[in-house]
């Protein structure tokens, strides 16, 4: 997290210099979803290091297995550069039921929050719902408490 | 800022088919209730999409649940560093993981040594430079016994050497770090479970898609690395602790979380032998 500010400003240095097209990458992606996830960092969540993206179609999920401990309380944050799409992200348990206790949804972010019933095996289940580029990157990253 | 997780493109198209079977509710706001799971492509299920969370998950679960005697736990010897790769890479996960127990055991000594021993490892695994100033961090933290700073650099060490093996194509040896460490975790947990069992305790030992994960690695690891007397054992051994964490709704016994810590105690035992 502390790098953020750094990578911000090179960010806003590189967009200066660069087309308006072509530039957008995971990282771009990836700055949303960790300013999704600041207000929680003051809360108490500590946010995990790693972060996972790539890019999708409009309207085709993707779904990753997550180890989720009973007894932590969980928030996953989403990511897009894309101005004007809309991305979502869910969870489910083992048997396909959404766990999650809460979610929204804002320009250019999503996220859910999840305190798990039971120790084992969840689905993130991850979509672009709508955007207008042909695949749009999406980035996703998560902290616990 | 620096680890990103890319999911492989080998899964990318059968998971994407997964939208077939979980399209949102109504189109919009609210997510459908129920998803049918056994309709997820086999990829979902197994290996390339798993996160496996970090030490501090768990650790942090069980500060709640009490105060075990982490002393008990902790192991105080130091490893030598082993001649083979495989098992340097097992043990640097090993001591990573008795890193989150000095945490617990709030032994400031014990977690200094082992920032030490995580640069020595690391050294000879040729990571180095990736993990000097974290275990520099650890050290420092230790000594002002600022423990959740420490955990937070473990956290990031067990990241950064694994990322830096990725750019050596180490890769392999990077999940031979995981299991490693996943392994002592899960010794120490299930330790700590056995001294005061209560079902909620040992529900956290209910992995599956951890052991399916670890059991995926090492069946498609080298010949090299599966010809290692240590990954081979290992190999042999962790299937049978999945008949033992149950399913999903089911409670895991005192006698099961016996025998998880048995068969754990006996890998961790191979990975990090007990100095004669």
């Amino acid at each position: 997290m502390k790098a953020f500010p750094k990578f911000a400003l090179a960010l806003f240095c590189v967009t200066l210099f660069l087309p308006t097209h072509g530039w957008a990458t995971i990282d771009d992606a990836l700055s949303f979803a960790l300013e999704a996830a600041d207000p929680y960092v003051k809360q108490g969540f500590t946010v995990r290091e790693d972060y996972w993206g790539g890019d999708l179609p409009v309207k085709q999920q993707k779904a990753i297995v997550h180890q989720l401990f009973k007894g932590n309380e969980y928030w996953f944050w989403m990511g897009t550069d894309v101005e004007n799409a809309r991305i979502s992200v869910h969870i489910y348990d083992s048997d396909g039921n959404l766990a999650e206790v809460e979610h929204w949804q804002k320009p250019h972010m999503a996220a859910a929050r999840v305190v798990p019933k039971t120790t084992g095996s969840y689905y993130l289940i991850v979509e672009i719902e709508k955007s207008d580029r042909e695949r749009t990157h999406w980035s996703l990253a998560y902290g616990f408490r | 800022m620096k680890n990103r997780v890319f999911l492989l493109p080998s899964t990318v198209a059968a998971l994407t088919m997964f939208a077939f079977a979980v399209s949102p509710a109504a189109r919009g706001d609210e997510p459908k209730q129920h998803i049918d799971v056994s309709k997820l492509p086999q990829q979902a299920t197994l290996v390339d999409d798993v996160i496996v969370p970090v030490p501090s998950e768990v650790f942090g679960v069980l500060d709640k649940l009490g105060s075990p005697n982490w002393h008990d736990v902790l192991r105080t010897d130091v490893p030598s560093v082993p001649s083979e790769r495989p098992e340097t890479a097992l043990l640097l996960g090993n001591v990573i993981a008795e890193g989150f127990i000095a945490v617990e055991a709030q032994d400031s000594e014990q977690v200094k040594k082992i920032g030490r021993t995580v640069l020595q490892l690391s050294d000879a695994m040729g990571v180095r430079k990736a993990v000097l100033a974290r275990s520099n961090a650890i050290i420092e933290f230790a000594d002002k016994k600022d423990w959740p700073r420490v955990r937070q650099e473990l956290d990031g060490a067990l990241t950064d050497v694994k990322e830096a093996m990725v750019v050596l194509h180490d890769e392999e040896l990077a999940q031979l770090v995981s299991l490693g460490g996943w392994l002592r975790g899960t010794e120490a947990l299930a330790q700590v479970v056995n001294r005061n069992y209560t079902k909620d305790s040992a529900g956290l030992l209910h992995q599956p898609a951890l052991l399916e994960y670890f059991d995926h690695r090492l069946a498609h690891m080298s010949a090299r690395l599966r010809g290692d007397e240590v990954v081979a054992k290992i190999q042999k051994r962790l299937p049978e602790i999945r008949p033992l964490i149950g399913e999903a709704d089911s409670d895991i016994s005192q006698q099961s979380v016996d025998q998880i810590r048995d068969i754990v105690h006996d890998l961790v035992s191979a990975i990090a032998p007990t100095p004669s």
